[in-house]
């Protein structure tokens, strides 16, 4: 079997949610002596992006979604054991967020939460209804490098710019980039609020923050 | 090259020519198409929307001998509520609020509903809606709905007693998740039909499930399981109204007569909801804030007449903030107010809005 078909497979087993045969694959390549690294990178994250596509265009739902992040975690964690330490891959990034004050709503922010995990962020997942002072407390406890706001009402979009404004207040907003989602939520808007970062959905938002992470 | 003034999905005015407003309407149309797996608008439908777009006046409306019934949902929050409820803040009673719309307004029917508008905080109170209920009828004579939201949300943490899946699903608690879901439908779906019954003793007109979906394919799930109860055991009337053009698979895998609830668009959830008994159905198609109206409507009506080719009941689309064409503004301007309600009845073909 060659390169192409061992990544092939990985991919495969990440897209059937299927963790034992993840575990098999990632197993069988490390003894057949394929460079982990390149497993992961053009196998299994390979399969994650694919089902995110699919998750992207409602052909597949959360809880699919979850599993097959699943299958990708226990591969990974036999790839990591052949790897030297120094090439153990690092969080891309810590990701504080949260439905802004006054807001109930968090569906979307769930699907978020769900997703930054799913592709190796550090997530610090505050809720729904939080208060502008609990992400600038958590933002600095966590040392954060993200910090997301959700919301779904214009009545509750306002908090987005306060707390912009509370980060500035609190030395922070140079050391975080800031990102603004939810129903309401707009580039405009961000533009207009300062916020770094903008996304229509969680997937795009993910691929905007990889960037960000260079990751 | 002239320019229009028209929107954008937030509400900002804009400019576009020509040019651009067909470029937008082509756009909106192919993603409703390739969402929905659905036809496409004609060019001559495209022309009619340009048309509509071009009109030089602010307000534009049907021909006549198009004009359809116009519903209200919770129309008498819009009286009472403040801006923060999408009102204008006038001191008036639920049953001033309807006689306002029946007589003022002019409306073809109109619904009572509890502040809360959801099923689940209704269930203590039910003897005091039956009551104003009751007071209700008998001041007016357009049909009068009960309205509320099954809100699936009011039955998991921390505002009901099952584990919430936006906080299980990103733990990783997926078997939980499915678990708290399913017997969330079990207790939404008994709660609507007892709050349904009580009001059908007081003679009620009918039901109106507005929002159905919000919590993703459970809501939809029980909402359907109500409707085909209460179309077998009672005389309500029922419509049933979406939160959203897309069932979102928050469970994934739950069911209705062998189709699965996630992942559905406007036209295939109508033919559920015809199989569950319901007497009318109300689409929704959201409003992309960052795409201009023209976008907007232009997939809104796409996906619009996908339903009305087929349906066998009654489509009165839901219209208004962030819904049906309209921009997400608290109070969506009157050019694209009408705008939209003018292309959703001559070219989505709808029965009502």
């Amino acid at each position: 079997m060659d390169k192409k078909e061992w990544f092939e497979k990985a991919a495969k087993t990440v897209l059937d949610a299927d963790q034992e045969a993840a575990v098999k694959v990632a197993e069988e390549a490390v003894a057949a002596g394929i460079n982990p690294l390149e497993m992961l990178n053009q196998g299994f994250s390979e399969g994650i992006m694919r089902i995110g596509d699919l998750f992207d265009r409602g052909e597949v739902f959360l809880p699919e979604l979850i599993i097959a992040s699943e299958a990708m975690v226990a591969a990974v964690k036999v790839l990591e054991a052949a790897l030297p330490a120094e090439e153990h891959k690092e969080k891309l990034g810590k990701v504080v967020i949260g439905s802004i004050e006054g807001d109930v709503h968090d569906i979307g922010k769930g699907i978020m939460v769900t997703m930054l995990r799913v592709y190796g962020f550090e997530v610090y997942d505050l809720g729904r209804d939080v208060p502008i002072k609990s992400f600038v407390d958590k933002a600095k406890e966590v040392d954060a490098d993200f910090v997301g706001s959700s919301a779904l009402m214009t009545t509750t979009q306002v908090g987005q710019k306060a707390l912009e404004a509370a980060l500035s207040e609190a030395g922070l907003r140079d050391k975080v980039k800031t990102m603004v989602g939810g129903a309401v939520a707009t580039q405009h808007w961000a533009n207009k609020i300062g916020a770094d970062l903008y996304a229509e959905t969680a997937t795009e938002a993910v691929m905007k923050l990889k960037e960000l992470a260079g990751g | 090259m002239k320019k229009y003034l028209t929107r954008r999905g937030d509400g900002v005015r804009i400019e576009m020519t020509d040019d651009e407003l067909r470029a937008d309407f082509e756009s909106g149309i192919q993603d409703a198409a390739e969402r929905g797996k659905i036809d496409p608008l004609s060019n001559e439908d495209l022309d009619r929307l340009m048309d509509i777009f071009t009109d030089p006046n602010r307000i534009v409306g049907v021909e006549p001998g198009n004009e359809v019934p116009l519903t209200h949902d919770i129309g008498t929050l819009r009286l009472m509520g403040d801006q923060g409820n999408s009102g204008v803040g006038i001191p008036l009673s639920r049953v001033h609020g309807i006689q306002v719309h029946e007589r003022a307004f002019c409306s073809d029917s109109m619904e009572l509903g509890h502040i809360d508008y959801s099923f689940k905080p209704i269930k203590p109170v039910i003897a005091m809606e039956q009551q104003e209920y009751e007071n209700a009828q008998m001041c007016t004579i357009i049909p009068l709905l009960y309205g509320a939201m099954p809100n699936l949300g009011l039955y998991y943490a921390p505002d009901g007693p099952f584990g919430n899946p936006s906080d299980l699903l990103p733990a990783g608690k997926v078997k939980e998740a499915l678990e708290a879901q399913e017997q969330a439908v079990e207790h939404a779906t008994k709660d609507m039909i007892y709050i349904s019954e009580k009001l059908a003793n007081v003679g009620c007109d009918g039901i109106n499930f507005d929002t159905t979906g919000a919590a993703g394919d459970t809501d939809f799930a029980a909402t359907l399981k109500a409707v085909e109860h209460l179309k077998k055991t009672t005389n309500l009337a029922v419509q049933v109204g979406m939160a959203g053009e897309f069932v979102l698979g928050m469970h994934g895998s739950l069911k209705y007569n062998g189709t699965r609830l996630a992942g559905l668009y406007p036209h295939k959830q109508l033919e559920l909801v015809e199989q569950a008994g319901a007497d009318i159905f109300g689409p929704v198609v959201n409003t992309k804030p960052s795409k201009s109206m023209a976008w907007n409507l232009a997939r809104a009506v796409t996906f619009v007449k996908a339903c009305t080719a087929v349906a066998k009941i009654p489509i009165h689309v839901n219209m208004g903030m962030g819904v049906g064409g309209s921009p997400v503004f608290e109070t969506p301007p009157i050019d694209s107010v009408t705008r939209a309600s003018k292309a959703m009845v001559e070219i989505g073909r709808a029965d009502g809005l």
